[in-house]
């Protein structure tokens, strides 16, 4: 704010506002031009300019001949009476004049007004006509080219808009440079407009040639870069402003943002590719590894077993369920891998569980270890993948023989019918879970403290939880109680067996 | 029966002929939930797999259960078996050098539309064994247990005899099958079936508005099972209708015939109208 010491501000007083310092009419600030009106309109001023120029000369010409009267004599009053009565007649008809003439003058530019009124609401089709050809038509004709330029950039704009619009980022980034340059083209009325994807200085600047197609150009870049430059030509004939250039500057901002989104989405969709690649390449090579591993051991469980149907042998039946185990172990493996990826499709199938976990608990072949099952799930199925609770309760169970010391293994199926789920736990007499363990038991690739590296694949109990969650259940391990080892809870979603 | 030689001639006829020389395969494959002591002609099997031994001991198993058996080591000898006569069934293993089972599979329903099964490594959660389930009626994973896979066999033979064709079936506004791909498209949404599902559904679809009874449904759906009960087929009836009706409470097209079976119909007008 700046103060002027006023000339009643003492010293004690507190400093008023000084009048701010008008810009003298006519005075520039910062390039614009700037008037002050006296506070009256400019029709008032222009009719009060008028009247005076009329009305003064009569007065004066009225004073003299009332001076030269006066000093005459009163002989002369009759004809003062008509000088005065001709000067009111002069005045009458020069303020109605003077009005006429202001009215007249005031027309074009309440006209001229109007139509920027309208034109800065946006009716930008606004165009005045005013006949002659003087400074008020051209003052119209320069309006009219306002109106009509702004019309112009207002259509280009928005024929920019509309084809950036249209971008899609599947593009390939040259496709959309020259889908840009194209449109770019139509946009601004060029001859030619091409984007081209190099380094700007590698393109020379051209000058302009008068008669020639004129030259513009603007370059692409965004925060990271110059991604490179958009050259074009216009007609001869065509005026290219400021605006426009900005316009074309403006356009080239949003084509190098477009690019970039493309450049950086072809390569997220290359990696994409390349891991979608990757991924084929290990499905493969698993699909390979268990093709080249379960075939042999098929051959041995078939061998096996014919020779075991022919001459009964204990040892073959160690063969066939080693060769089982071995074969678990490498679906255990290609189970990990699916769990990494994600892709775990269970298929739920109706079936009654407690059979399941007397076949699995055969299959096993720990005939010496004593082993009940206590089945409570009766008028309940359990919907489940069969294959994928196999695994589960083969891990379970298998768990239970080696950490339980061969002691007796009792398993119950019960049904939490509220939750609708079929419970399978399994608990054996063993030493049990020590507290250590209990945290880190279903993580991948942990034994239990003290267990040799070689024992177990530290894969079974991983697999088992994320199995039986991928079905919508889980495995828990129960809090331990006396006279009992570890205990596992499977559970699985589970249906009444009712007919319906 | 005169079967056998017309069988011989076929490769020459089958461009001309196709499904329905097929089609009339089909019944005597249906006589047979498996060899039986009738007289009538064994069904004959063709195992393809690039393991010697498995063939061996596969065929050995297979031909002690009655079933005449023929081996190829890989796709272009089955090819060339397939060309000179026609097996009822074809056992087919996933990887093979050369040609793979998916390929081979694809050949041979092109050629007509024999049963296959496939026995792999691979197993059923394998992305792969999605594709096979437009070409394959069933899938066994390695090492197989024999039983098993002979109740499958069994069960594929029979199932011939009510094979629903291999198109969409409209039910009604609301419900179309479309069995070969495993999928009921409900209310326009894609709804998957599971195997068991597809083929309760390839059952009743078969005998379309006939009621199909339980027990006939729990051999269809669950001939390898061995402790399977007419439970399974109440419960897995009621998620299939949670799955293709749009109020499973209010069935239109499942319906049940209490202490009967069921019935699959078709409806006329859309549900609500």
């Amino acid at each position: 704010m700046s103060t002027e010491p006023g000339p009643a501000a003492g010293p004690a007083a507190t400093p008023a506002p000084g009048p701010e310092v008008a810009p003298a009419p006519g005075v520039e600030v910062a390039g614009v031009p700037v008037y002050r009106s006296a506070g009256l309109g400019f029709r008032t001023r222009l009719t009060l300019g008028l009247i005076v120029a009329a009305v003064l000369p009569v007065l004066g010409f009225g004073i003299v001949v009332l001076l030269a009267t006066g000093a005459a004599g009163d002989a002369s009053s009759n004809l003062m009476r008509v000088l005065l009565f001709a000067v009111a007649i002069a005045v009458v008809f020069a303020v109605l004049l003077a009005a006429y003439l202001a009215a007249d003058l005031g027309a074009p530019l309440r006209a001229i007004a109007r139509s920027v009124e309208r034109v800065s609401a946006g009716d930008l089709a606004t165009r005045l006509e005013l006949p002659g050809d003087d400074e008020f038509s051209r003052l119209a004709e320069s309006h009219n080219r306002l109106a009509g330029d702004l019309e112009r950039r207002n259509r280009e704009l928005r024929r920019i808009l509309d084809s950036l619009g249209a971008v899609t980022l599947h593009e390939r980034p040259e496709v959309l440079a020259q889908r840009a340059g194209e449109q770019a083209r139509a946009a601004f009325g060029m001859i030619d407009c091409a984007i081209l994807l190099v380094d700007p200085r590698e393109i020379p600047i051209e000058e302009p040639v008068p008669g020639d197609p004129v030259p513009v150009r603007a370059e692409l870049s965004v925060a990271g870069g110059v991604l490179g430059v958009a050259v074009g030509h216009l007609p001869a004939t065509r005026r290219w402003e400021h605006a426009d250039q900005d316009l074309f500057e403006l356009f080239a901002i949003e084509v190098s943002a477009a690019l970039r989104n493309a450049q950086l989405y072809a390569r997220v969709e290359d990696q994409n590719r390349r891991l979608v690649a990757l991924d084929e390449a290990k499905d493969d090579f698993l699909r390979g590894v268990s093709h080249n591993l379960q075939t042999p051991l098929a051959s041995i469980r078939g061998y096996a077993q014919q020779l075991a149907a022919e001459a009964p042998d204990r040892r073959l039946g160690i063969i066939t369920e080693q060769a089982d185990r071995l074969s678990r172990m490498v679906r255990q493996l290609l189970t990990v891998s699916r769990i990494e990826s994600g892709v775990l499709r269970p298929r739920l199938e109706v079936f009654a569980p407690a059979p399941r976990v007397r076949r699995t608990w055969e299959a096993l072949g720990a005939g010496d270890v004593p082993f009940t099952l206590d089945d409570h799930s009766a008028g309940w199925l359990a919907l489940a993948d069969p294959d994928q609770l196999d695994q589960v309760l083969w891990a379970i169970l298998d768990n239970a023989v080696r950490y339980g010391g061969h002691t007796a293994i009792d398993a119950s199926v019960t049904v939490d019918s509220g939750a609708g789920l079929v419970s399978i736990t399994i608990a054996d007499h063993g030493a049990g879970v020590g507290d250590d363990d209990r945290d880190r038991l279903f993580l991948r690739y942990e034994r239990g403290a003290g267990r040799p590296s070689g024992e177990g694949s530290g894969l079974g109990l991983y697999v088992a939880r994320e199995l039986c969650r991928a079905m919508g259940g889980d495995v828990v391990l129960e809090p331990s109680a006396p006279g009992r080892g570890a205990a596992f809870t499977v559970s699985v979603p589970a249906e009444a067996a009712e007919e319906s | 029966m005169t079967f056998r030689s017309s069988h011989l001639a076929l490769p020459d006829r089958v461009a001309q002929a196709g499904c329905a020389r097929v089609a009339r395969c089909y019944p005597r494959a249906m006589l047979h939930g498996g060899p039986g002591p009738y007289g009538v002609a064994a069904p004959r099997i063709l195992i393809v797999d690039d393991d010697p031994n498995l063939l061996v001991i596969l065929a050995e198993q297979l031909r002690a259960d009655g079933y005449e058996v023929q081996t190829a080591r890989d796709g272009e000898e089955a090819l060339r078996r397939l060309a000179q006569s026609w097996p009822d069934l074809l056992i087919i293993d996933m990887l093979m050098p050369r040609m793979d089972g998916l390929t081979l599979a694809r050949e041979v329903k092109a050629r007509a539309d024999l049963p296959i099964i496939v026995l792999s490594a691979i197993d059923t959660a394998d992305s792969k064994a999605d594709l096979l389930e437009e070409v394959a009626e069933d899938y066994v994973t390695k090492p197989y247990h024999y039983p098993e896979l002979r109740a499958r066999i069994q069960r594929v033979l029979r199932r011939l005899g009510d094979r629903v064709p291999r198109q969409r079936l409209n039910l009604g506004p609301n419900l179309a099958l479309e069995l070969h791909r495993r999928e009921a498209i409900v209310s326009g949404n894609v709804v998957s079936l599971t195997p068991t599902e597809s083929r309760l559904l390839y059952a009743l679809a078969a005998n379309l508005g006939q009621t199909v009874t339980t027990e006939t449904l729990l051999a269809r759906g669950w001939a390898d099972t061995e402790d399977a009960d007419p439970s399974y087929v109440w419960v897995t009836m009621r998620r299939l209708r949670q799955k293709v009706e749009i109020d499973p409470n209010k069935p239109v097209h499942l319906l049940t015939v209490r202490g009967i079976g069921y019935r699959l119909v078709g409806a006329a007008a859309p549900v609500g109208s």
